[in-house]
C-alpha cells in the first residue's frame, strides 16, 4: 500500500482520506462486478418517491 | 461518525478507498469502491470487503473477525464524506452479498443508527420501495444520502 501523504481531501464534509497519486482499482474485481450487477438491477425498480427525487 | 476510525488512502478519483483492519487477527486489508449505478436520481454503490491476500481481490463472503467491527463501520462511514466531497450528495446503496450479510448490516446500521442520521438520510429498500429506516424491519438493501 503506498505511503505518500499528499494531502486530505477537499470539500464540504469532514472527509479525513489521504489521498495518495495512485490507489489500485478494484472496480473490476469479480465480487465488485458481480454485486454491481445486483445493485443495479434492485435499484433500478426502485419508485423513488417524489420528495426523494429533490 | 464521532467515532474512531483507521487512517484511509484513496487517489484523486476518489472511488476506491483502502485501509487497514487492526485486531487479534492481525492487520486485515479492507476495499471500499463505489460505482454508479443509477441517474435520475443519481445513486452510487457502495461494495466493501477484505482484500482477499492471496488474489489481492476484494470479497465481502470473508468473515474476519477482527474485533473492530465499529471503527471498520465509522471508516467505511467517513469515506462516504470524502466520496461526497467530490462527487456530491447522491444516494449511495449498500447491500451483503447474501441475506446473512445484508442482515448484518441492517443490525449494525440499528445499533448506530442515532449516530449515523446526525450527518445522513437512510432508507431500507424493500422490493421496489424505499422506506425510511426503522429498526426491526428487514430490508433487501439500504440507501444513504449525505445531508
Amino acid at each position: 500500500m503506498p505511503e505518500v501523504k499528499k494531502s486530505t481531501a477537499k470539500g464540504g464534509g469532514p472527509g479525513k482520506a489521504i489521498v495518495v497519486e495512485k490507489v489500485d482499482s478494484h472496480a473490476n474485481d469479480p465480487f465488485v462486478v458481480k454485486k454491481v450487477a445486483r445493485a443495479k438491477e434492485m435499484v433500478s425498480k426502485l419508485k423513488f418517491s417524489d420528495s426523494l427525487m429533490k | 461518525m464521532n467515532f474512531e476510525h483507521y487512517s484511509y488512502i484513496t487517489d484523486n478519483d476518489f472511488k476506491d478507498y483502502l485501509f487497514f483492519s487492526s485486531g487479534p487477527k492481525g492487520r486485515i486489508k479492507k476495499g471500499v469502491v463505489y460505482t454508479r449505478i443509477r441517474d435520475k436520481p443519481i445513486v452510487y454503490n457502495l461494495a466493501f470487503g477484505d482484500v482477499d491476500p492471496v488474489t489481492g481481490e476484494i470479497d465481502d463472503n470473508i468473515i474476519s473477525n477482527n474485533l473492530d467491527r465499529d471503527i471498520v463501520l465509522a471508516t467505511v462511514a467517513n469515506t462516504i464524506h470524502d466520496f461526497c466531497n467530490r462527487y456530491g450528495n447522491h444516494y449511495i446503496f449498500a447491500t451483503g452479498s447474501n441475506p446473512a450479510r445484508t442482515r448484518l448490516y441492517q443490525m449494525n446500521i440499528s445499533r448506530l443508527l442515532d449516530e449515523i442520521c446526525i450527518d445522513f438520510e437512510v432508507y431500507g429498500v424493500i422490493g421496489d420501495q424505499e422506506y425510511k429506516f426503522q429498526r426491526n424491519v428487514n430490508y433487501d438493501g439500504f440507501l444513504v444520502k449525505r445531508k
